[in-house]
């Protein structure tokens, strides 16, 4: 089943490659809507482009003219005399419609439609939503939503968006594809926090014209990205969404989703069984199966699943190590560890052997590892207990959990650790706040860091493949 | 007359449920085994089959272990009750291991689908229905049987032999090829249950179902 094109004049539209390609790296943004009166969005998204570093030309577009932020104002986007790239649109919904027939005169190459108040908002939309779907017959350009928060782009500074939540990101292998802001700005944020970049943000909105597929589809394309992480409520061309997200995932990406509304499938009237075994929210999660999808659960255990993937390790198997400064957090550890379906098999004689020189007898030495609190006082024999555990063979993931850290050396010791090895380490700390040390060398090499079991195990989960995570 | 001009015909005709007696014969076409009609030995089956009654044993439409002699006298009896029925005659299958059922219908998601699953009875207890995109290709078919609940019952419980899963696999790639190539004329197909007989013995479609999309072209 392919997409019907939206636009009559096929010819005329820049092909979504093209497209993506100006939004990801635009020469010029209007900003139809720009203003200086602060809590508007229009001057939220120039405030942020302009923090941000954009590089290219910012045109603010307000009838009024003048100047905004020492920026020359456009009175109309027909005013500009040059081509322009990308126009955002954060105006009320009939200034925006209006203006959407401007950008299909002057030739705007992509839209961002800021601006609310089409088909989710129901009847009081459905206007607005007959004009909108008009002007795209035509039109020449592509539109990103409407009703969402915008682009976000580190790699070219690129901050379209009237939303702080996604200042100060990096670039990375993760790409983000929401139809939700708020839940966006949420996972950016905590991916940020934890020191994984993100090559794209695509808040997508309404998905009237460009969707989740058609982003993923481009994001699969970009060697920089290797886990694309969704947060979805309503698949708009589910077929195709699954051909790419196999396609993808059959050359190696990852694909993370969480898809909302799982219990607004209501009960109807079915004639035979298959209707009834086939829920709508049981066809999502087995067809995401057989295509290569992560489901999460929800959009904290999706960025505890994306950190795991971000680091591009893949595991040859299934046996995990793990080491603790503590019995108690590696017995919980491995109880999750053996419910998500790995392994945590006795360590190899020589693995034992070399762990005895750091680990009293009092603690324990097979799997998982108990270091005790005696390590406490040397901080570089984590660092090492963690390289003999990678080393052995019969291990394809390990898992380090320490609580309080009396000083730097900790830290840095594991961060080495994990640098000398190529397969997948999580690190537990579950004391970050209260320890004498920074955990700066764990994000700046790009080390999956959790706080607690738990939420390591999403992580260890999305390790397995396609699949839930709780 | 090819299936899709049958189909067609039924669309045409304002059908929405196709009853089991045309379903099987559109089965039997695609291939698919199903049971003998009017066989001269028993035991038998019979059944009254109407568009309007897809459920037929709460209608008492179906009766079980008869004779070959017995059956022409019942089958008169049920098609007093619905006098435009089709009366059904069939082999009964003694010689199955397990029951499956086969569905294929439109998600309003991902578009055609199809399920296959521990069948029969076992359908209202065990919710182990495995779902996969429509067409499904054999190795895929195979797969769903290799997966979840269901591949114990296949493999053979406290010594029961295997059932014929290779079989099984043909089957629910056949059906899953031809709903998601009618489509356009058809919303959902079900058969349930499949009697799978011991590996190597084939199986048979003891029951069938089509439903015709509301919106399909006349």
């Amino acid at each position: 089943m392919t997409k019907t094109p939206l636009n009559a004049t096929e010819s005329a539209r820049p092909s979504l490659d093209d497209a993506l390609q100006t939004l990801f790296d635009p020469e010029n943004i209007a900003v139809v809507g720009a203003s200086r009166t602060k809590g508007k969005l229009g001057q939220a998204v120039l405030e942020l482009l302009k923090k941000n570093n954009y590089r290219g030309k910012i045109i603010p577009v307000n009838p009024s003219g003048g100047e905004i932020e020492g920026l020359k104002v456009a009175k109309s986007l027909s005013e500009i005399d040059e081509p322009v790239d990308v126009a955002v649109l954060s105006t009320p919904v009939n200034i925006a419609l209006d203006a959407l027939e401007e950008c299909a005169r002057i030739g705007v190459k992509v839209v961002v439609g800021v601006t609310s108040g089409f088909n989710e908002a129901g009847e009081d939309g459905s206007e607005n939503e007959a004009r909108l779907q008009q002007i795209l017959k035509t039109a020449p350009f592509r539109l990103i939503g409407p009703n969402c928060e915008g682009v976000v782009r580190p790699r070219s500074d690129l901050q379209l968006t009237f939303s702080p939540m996604f200042d100060g990101l990096d670039d990375g292998p993760v790409a983000m594809i929401s139809q939700s802001g708020a839940l966006a700005g949420l996972m950016a944020l905590r991916l940020g926090e934890r020191g994984v970049g993100l090559s794209a943000i695509v808040s997508s909105g309404n998905e009237t014209d460009i969707t989740a597929a058609d982003l993923m589809e481009y994001f699969g394309a970009d060697p920089v990205t290797r886990v694309i992480l969704c947060y979805l409520e309503e698949l708009r061309d589910g077929r195709r969404f699954a051909e790419v997200a196999k396609k993808l995932t059959d050359a190696g990406k990852q694909v993370v989703v969480v898809k909302g509304g799982r219990s607004g499938a209501g009960t109807r009237a079915v004639q035979s069984h298959t209707g009834a075994m086939a829920g709508d929210d049981r066809v999502v999660s087995s067809i995401f199966r057989e295509v290569g999808v992560i489901r999460a659960r929800d959009s904290v255990s999706a960025v505890d699943a994306t950190i795991a993937l971000a680091t591009g390790r893949k595991p040859a198997g299934r046996r995990v190590a793990i080491i603790s400064v503590t019995g108690g957090l590696g017995v919980e550890m491995t109880d999750m560890a053996e419910t998500e379906g790995f392994e945590v098999p006795v360590l190899a004689d020589k693995t034992q052997k070399a762990l005895s020189e750091y680990v009293p007898y009092y603690g324990s030495v097979t799997n998982p590892v108990d270091l005790t609190g005696v390590v406490l006082a040397n901080p570089s024999y984590v660092g090492r207990c963690l390289e003999a555990v990678c080393d052995d063979p019969g291990i394809d993931i390990a898992i380090a959990i320490i609580t309080f850290v009396p000083n730097q050396t900790f830290v840095e010791a594991l961060a080495e650790a994990y640098k000398k090895t190529n397969k997948p380490v999580l690190i537990i700390w579950t004391g970050a706040s209260r320890s004498a040390a920074s955990g700066d060398a764990f994000r700046e090499n790009g080390v999956p860091l959790y706080d607690s079991p738990a939420r390591a195990a999403s992580g260890l989960a999305a390790l397995r493949g396609a699949g839930e995570v709780q | 007359m090819s299936a899709r001009d049958t189909l067609q015909s039924w669309v045409n005709a304002g059908r929405k449920v196709v009853h089991e007696a045309d379903a099987k014969a559109l089965m039997g076409d695609m291939g698919i085994p199903v049971p003998e009609r009017d066989p001269a030995n028993g035991p038998l089956v019979v059944k009254l089959c109407h568009d309007d009654y897809p459920h037929k044993s709460d209608h008492g439409l179906v009766k079980l272990n008869v004779s070959p002699q017995d059956a022409p006298a019942i089958a008169a009896e049920m098609s007093a009750k619905i006098p435009d029925g089709v009366a059904l005659v069939e082999a009964m299958e003694k010689n199955s291991v397990v029951e499956w059922i086969v569905g294929c219908k439109i998600d309003a998601t991902f578009g055609a689908i199809v399920l296959a699953g521990p069948g029969g009875v076992l359908v209202e207890l065990l919710d182990a229905g495995e779902i996969r995109l429509a067409p499904a290709t054999p190795g895929t078919a195979a797969q769903m049987l290799g997966t979840g609940a269901g591949a114990k019952l296949l493999a053979g419980m406290r010594g029961a032999p295997a059932a014929h899963s290779a079989a099984l696999a043909d089957l629910i790639s056949k059906v899953s090829v031809f709903f998601a190539a009618h489509s356009d004329l058809i919303s959902e197909i079900e058969i349930n249950p499949v009697m799978v007989r011991a590996d190597g013995a084939g199986l048979v479609a003891a029951d069938a179902l089509i439903i015709l999309r509301e919106d399909a072209k006349t």
